[in-house]
């Protein structure tokens, strides 16, 4: 994939139809934490009160068309320097390169945006083997194997944590 | 809103380690109970709550005045879900926690404890924890995992837990920013479903 059709950016209302086509893919939403979107509306409505006023919600756009998102979400009060990060896109365009070059950009754009950050964290579900060679090649490292950590989708599931610093360097 | 606390004990390495892992826990100190914390123990928190030693791997800084002592006793220590005073003979010593997460994350919870300087060394806060790890599970039906963060350089809070069955999952990397320092956190945790150390001894 060619890097410069790559960009990330705010979403806007504009981005509703493209949004619901990747959006009310079960395939992509099974590892999210939001649930797939099922209309139209629906998606407007998602676009408007959840995607937009977020903190860091970037679209991941081909040719500014939006087939993806990167959420970075930093922890509240005391945890402020630690952020969490989470990703997707559209099934037809997994396996391209495009979430780590969509993730590079992220990572030096959000530091600068927040200078008290200092650790980026992701954490991944095992058998989500795609996800971690994105954090992989992005650069994040790998730094343990958390035993039923957290809820998704009606069960309690393993994951691996894996992490990004300030003072890491993009490959 | 969950609280969270994280205190931990710091053991000096140079105290004569092999022994204290061999030697059985003094009669003296085997009296532990864990119970509910009250106003009128403020004078027994304010003995661990102003000791620099004490507060050195937490992220609360050393309390300076009864007041603000009692202010947390108030505020976060009698509304807390889950937060016991470890006793010896009926007197509060410490202090040792259980903060669950919200939402669909309340099959995990955080273990935090902390310990008077001159307690230290004696298996108490092994103990305590023992107790907890041995009760909270039945307490709590929903919750399947413990988990507890301890900085890199303190390894006698690292061994409580080792003693206690938790399992060791990583080193999270700049995980505390705490008075200005970040520090690396060891992970670990205890399962619902893991073997439990009995203590009941």
């Amino acid at each position: 994939m060619d890097s410069s059709r790559i960009s990330i950016r705010p979403f806007r209302l504009s981005d509703a139809n493209d949004f619901f086509s990747w959006a009310k893919d079960d395939r992509l939403t099974q590892y999210l934490r939001w649930n797939t979107i099922t209309s139209r509306e629906e998606a407007l409505k998602y676009l408007k009160d959840v995607a937009i006023p977020h903190p860091w919600r970037r679209s991941i756009c081909l040719d500014d068309h939006s087939i993806g998102y990167i959420s970075i979400r930093p922890e509240s009060g005391d945890d402020q320097h630690r952020a969490h990060v989470g990703y997707g896109v559209g099934v037809e365009y997994w396996g391209q390169g495009i979430v780590t070059m969509a993730l590079k950009m992220a990572i030096s754009s959000v530091f600068k945006e927040f200078s008290y950050l200092v650790r980026l964290e992701a954490l991944v579900e095992e058998e989500n083997k795609g996800s971690q060679r994105v954090l992989e090649k992005a650069g994040f490292q790998k730094e343990g194997f958390l035993r039923k950590y957290g809820f998704n989708k009606g069960e309690i599931r393993d994951m691996y944590i894996y992490s990004f610093l300030s003072t890491d360097k993009i490959v | 809103k969950s609280i969270n606390f994280q205190p931990y004990i710091f053991e000096p390495v140079f105290v004569k380690q092999k022994q204290m892992e061999h030697k059985e826990v003094d009669d003296e100190f085997s009296d532990i109970t864990l119970r509910l914390f009250d106003l009128s123990d403020i004078d027994d928190f304010m003995e661990w709550a102003t000791d620099d030693q004490v507060s050195r791997f937490c992220s609360w800084e050393t309390y300076t005045s009864k007041e603000a002592a009692t202010n947390h006793i108030v505020d976060v220590v009698i509304p807390h879900p889950w937060y016991r005073a470890i006793c010896l003979k009926d007197r509060a010593i410490g202090a040792i926690s259980v903060t669950p997460n919200e939402g669909n994350d309340i099959c995990r919870a955080e273990l935090g404890y902390v310990l008077g300087s001159k307690y230290w060394g004696k298996g108490i806060v092994s103990r305590a924890v023992q107790m907890v790890a041995s009760t909270v599970f039945i307490e709590w039906p929903h919750l399947e995992r413990l988990e507890a963060l301890v900085d890199v350089n303190n390894p006698g809070s690292q061994r409580v837990l080792e003693k206690a069955g938790f399992q060791r999952e990583g080193v999270l990397r700049k995980y505390f920013l705490q008075k200005g320092k970040s520090r690396d956190a060891v992970i670990f945790s205890l399962l619902s479903t893991d073997p439990k150390v009995n203590s009941f001894m």
